[in-house]
């Protein structure tokens, strides 16, 4: 599954820190999120699409593998 | 806390303290028996030495950290699996090994032994695992 937490940070202008207290995780959990090593679950891909107001399908996309 | 982290029903963070106040108390008492200070019978002080140092691992282990998030619970429940099957493969393989190489290579220790090793290769795989998280 591939995410664009990254760009939408950069469109926020967020840091992962400040993402992260946003949504109550650690800044290694987006870092994790962002290369693609963890993904994220429902409630977090959720409050993560919140924070950058767009739908979750917006953030999260499913690949070919998955 | 979400749902998930009330499951698994995680001690509050200050009993962290509590942990190494049991067993700096065990060391302590190992001390004071080794000085002569204490005049109890050594099967006594061994048995409560090796039950603080139990008891103090466990809360170590079911303690929550500072940052507890879902993560950090998958890598809590990856490191108990690695150390359950650890524990499991360790009882399987140490007959085989003492019986090719002699007891003094690895001597049947038993359960406080084996358990403490559990442990400490749960915190290993913890930390390896936060590290390259």
């Amino acid at each position: 599954m591939k995410n664009r937490v990254k760009i939408q940070r950069a469109i926020k202008d967020l840091t992962q820190e400040s993402l992260a207290n946003e949504i109550g995780v650690s800044r290694q959990t987006i870092n994790s999120i962002e290369k693609n090593r963890y993904i994220p679950s429902t409630i977090l891909a959720l409050k993560i699409s919140k924070v950058f107001d767009k739908n979750v399908n917006e953030i999260f996309e499913l690949e070919e593998e998955d | 806390m979400n749902k998930i982290q009330q499951d698994l029903r995680l001690l509050p963070g200050h009993f962290k303290k509590v942990a190494f106040g049991i067993m700096l108390l065990s060391a302590l008492l190992v001390v004071l028996y080794i000085l002569k200070v204490l005049t109890i019978d050594k099967e006594i002080v061994e048995t409560i030495a090796k039950s603080g140092f139990l008891i103090s691992l466990l809360l170590l282990v079911i303690t929550r950290n500072k940052i507890e998030d879902e993560l950090t619970l998958r890598i809590r429940l990856k490191a108990f699996t690695a150390s359950f099957i650890y524990g499991v493969v360790i009882v399987i393989v140490e007959p085989f090994i003492n019986l090719l190489f002699g007891d003094s290579f690895l001597s049947d220790k038993g359960v406080t032994e084996l358990l403490i090793n559990m442990f400490f290769f749960y915190f290993i795989m913890m930390f390896l695992m936060k590290k390259n998280r």
